[in-house]
């Protein structure tokens, strides 16, 4: 089996994983080296010793609250989308009224506005509700569902057998029952998929946080670290270690899972 | 209630929710981005009315001009390398040597991770004097502020970041072909370089297709990078347009003017949109009704 061409192949492999792996080892090792060795030995030195002065530092650059805020609004937008995506998604998926079909196109057609295009007029929005720099601007644009989530679960719920249905209404079940005892227990894999592209995406945003907030109340972690590298340019040591939080939970929720994603990605085009 | 209306009522109080978001987070800004394109508004002051002023300045200013050229280089630099990149990763792993599946979850890691920091982190490793790159090569290369550098490594870090993700959709791609077509050409005598050109890559034409579009759609939009490599310099030779509409907005405070670029851009990527379906529904039939 391990013929000279598999060894290229591993090679090969290897390669890939060592460019791949590199600059996360290397940033790793920097945010564990104290200021005072990056500043006088070479860049790419060993730690010695190894420190976490970096990490307490960050504290007085307001990492916990922001660490704290970017889990509340992951969570928040987490619970709103999917409560909000699987309600949609059944009534599109199995009852019956007028405007059904007209209404599932225009879901469809807002798949195309782009966040860049919107975050203009949602910041004048939200400028105009007073709402500029809170919680709820942070959160509100995405709560309330998304139209991909809601195609993706419309798909899956068609595709429940409709005899489970009725088994459940004859027995008495209302909406909502069949909802939450039928439904859902039979579309798990659908639904952890897309819990986990809403915590990836909002876990990472950026764009949105950055114009609509600003100071420290309530800063995510993406603006805090890029406020920070751009206020202390040359305390790399400080800027790695918040880099690092930043990345740290997302790695660790995609190795929990990554069977999972790796499949969900091809299924869903998780963007 | 007659069990009609009743179902309505129900509908509809399901739908709810999200049709206000719907409504409110996407109809409405579309709206409101068009109406914003007609006004001047500087962030604090009152709105007021402009007609097409803002159209005919930013249409005839060289500083968007360069900005649409720009994402054209970067996209023309990143989709290219990264569907090669991902094909030569994809076919190595699509052989399902032991351990492959190891290498693919390591390759898709960069592409989890916030593009925020990932940007942040290679800033550090291409930092001139006191970056990794700088302490291996020993000298010092201005990757960033070079102008003839920063768009090709702004394209390289963004390739770096997405090749893991392209290689999932190739490796899927390069699975799904029946083996019986390979062993069938083995038979008549095709070497393995053969029977990538002429059995891989023509069966794989509708993930190539879609990966493509994809990729210049996302590429068209992105941001994090280059506010946080280069902030769109040397001399705005990596101002993309989604980083323009940003210092258009934010920086500038020209809210109308960032509103007419807005709209250009969502002309742009609808067209490509567009185009993909139009492909795609010669070849699968949604099922959407």
């Amino acid at each position: 089996m391990t013929s000279p061409r598999s060894w290229l192949v591993y090679l090969g492999l290897v390669v890939g994983a060592v460019i791949t792996l590199a600059p996360f080892s290397l940033g790793l090792l920097t945010s564990v080296t104290s200021a005072s060795q990056f500043a006088t030995g070479s860049p790419l030195s060993w730690p010695d010793p190894p420190t976490l002065e970096n990490y307490s530092g960050l504290a007085g650059f307001g990492f916990g609250r922001a660490l704290v805020v970017t889990a509340l609004m992951t969570a928040v937008i987490l619970v709103g989308q999917l409560t909000f995506s699987v309600l949609a998604a059944y009534a599109f998926a199995r009852l019956e009224f007028p405007g059904r079909d007209t209404l599932f196109w225009v879901y469809i057609a807002t798949l195309m506005v782009p966040a860049t295009v919107t975050v203009v007029p949602l910041y004048l929005m939200m400028a105009q509700l007073g709402l500029r720099n809170t919680f709820w601007a942070l959160v509100l644009p995405f709560v309330f569902g998304s139209p991909y989530a809601i195609f993706l679960l419309r798909e899956h719920f068609r595709a429940i057998p409709r005899d489970l249905e009725r088994a459940a209404r004859i027995d008495g079940a209302n909406t909502l029952d069949v909802l939450v005892h039928v439904v859902l227990p039979s579309s798990r894999p659908i639904l952890v998929t897309l819990a986990l592209i809403t915590v990836v995406t909002q876990w990472n945003s950026f764009m949105w946080p950055l114009v609509i907030t600003s100071g420290s109340q309530w800063r995510v972690l993406t603006v805090a670290t890029a406020g920070l590298q751009s206020q202390y340019n040359a305390q790399w040591t400080l800027v790695m270690a918040a880099t690092t939080i930043a990345i740290v939970p997302l790695l660790v929720l995609f190795l929990a899972f990554q069977r999972h994603i790796t499949r969900s990605i091809v299924v869903t085009g998780l963007k | 209630m007659p069990r009609r209306a009743r179902s309505t009522a129900v509908g509809y109080a399901l739908l709810a929710p999200s049709l206000f978001g719907v409504l409110a987070f996407l109809l409405l800004p579309m709206l409101v981005v068009a109406w914003l394109s007609l006004h001047r508004w500087d962030l604090l002051g009152p709105i007021s009315y402009v007609g097409l002023d803002n159209w005919r300045s930013v249409l005839t200013d060289p500083v968007f001009g360069n900005s649409l050229l720009a994402t054209l280089g970067f996209i023309a630099l990143v989709v290219p390398t990264q569907m090669a990149l991902g094909l030569v990763a994809a076919a190595l792993l699509a052989r399902e040597l032991p351990g492959s599946g190891v290498f693919r979850t390591l390759y898709v890691l960069p592409w989890v991770c916030a593009p925020l920091a990932i940007a942040v982190l290679w800033r550090w490793i291409l930092a001139p004097t006191d970056g990794a790159v700088a302490a291996v090569l020993g000298r010092q290369i201005d990757w960033l502020t070079d102008p003839g550098l920063a768009l090709p490594v702004v394209s390289a870090v963004t390739v770096w970041s997405g090749v893991g993700y392209t290689t999932l959709f190739f490796v899927a791609g390069m699975l799904a072909i029946p083996p019986q077509v390979h062993a069938a050409a083995t038979v008549d005598g095709a070497s393995s370089w053969q029977r990538f050109w002429r059995i891989t890559l023509p069966m794989m034409r509708p993930t190539l297709f879609f990966v493509a579009v994809t990729g210049v759609i996302s590429a068209a939009q992105v941001f994090d990078t280059v506010y946080a490599l280069t902030g769109g310099g040397p001399q705005h030779r990596t101002d993309l347009v989604a980083h323009r509409i940003y210092a258009e907005a934010f920086g500038a405070a020209a809210i109308g003017r960032a509103a007419v670029m807005a709209l250009v851009l969502f002309v742009i990527l609808v067209g490509i949109t567009v185009v993909q379906h139009l492909y795609f529904r010669r070849r699968i039939s949604y099922d959407l009704t």
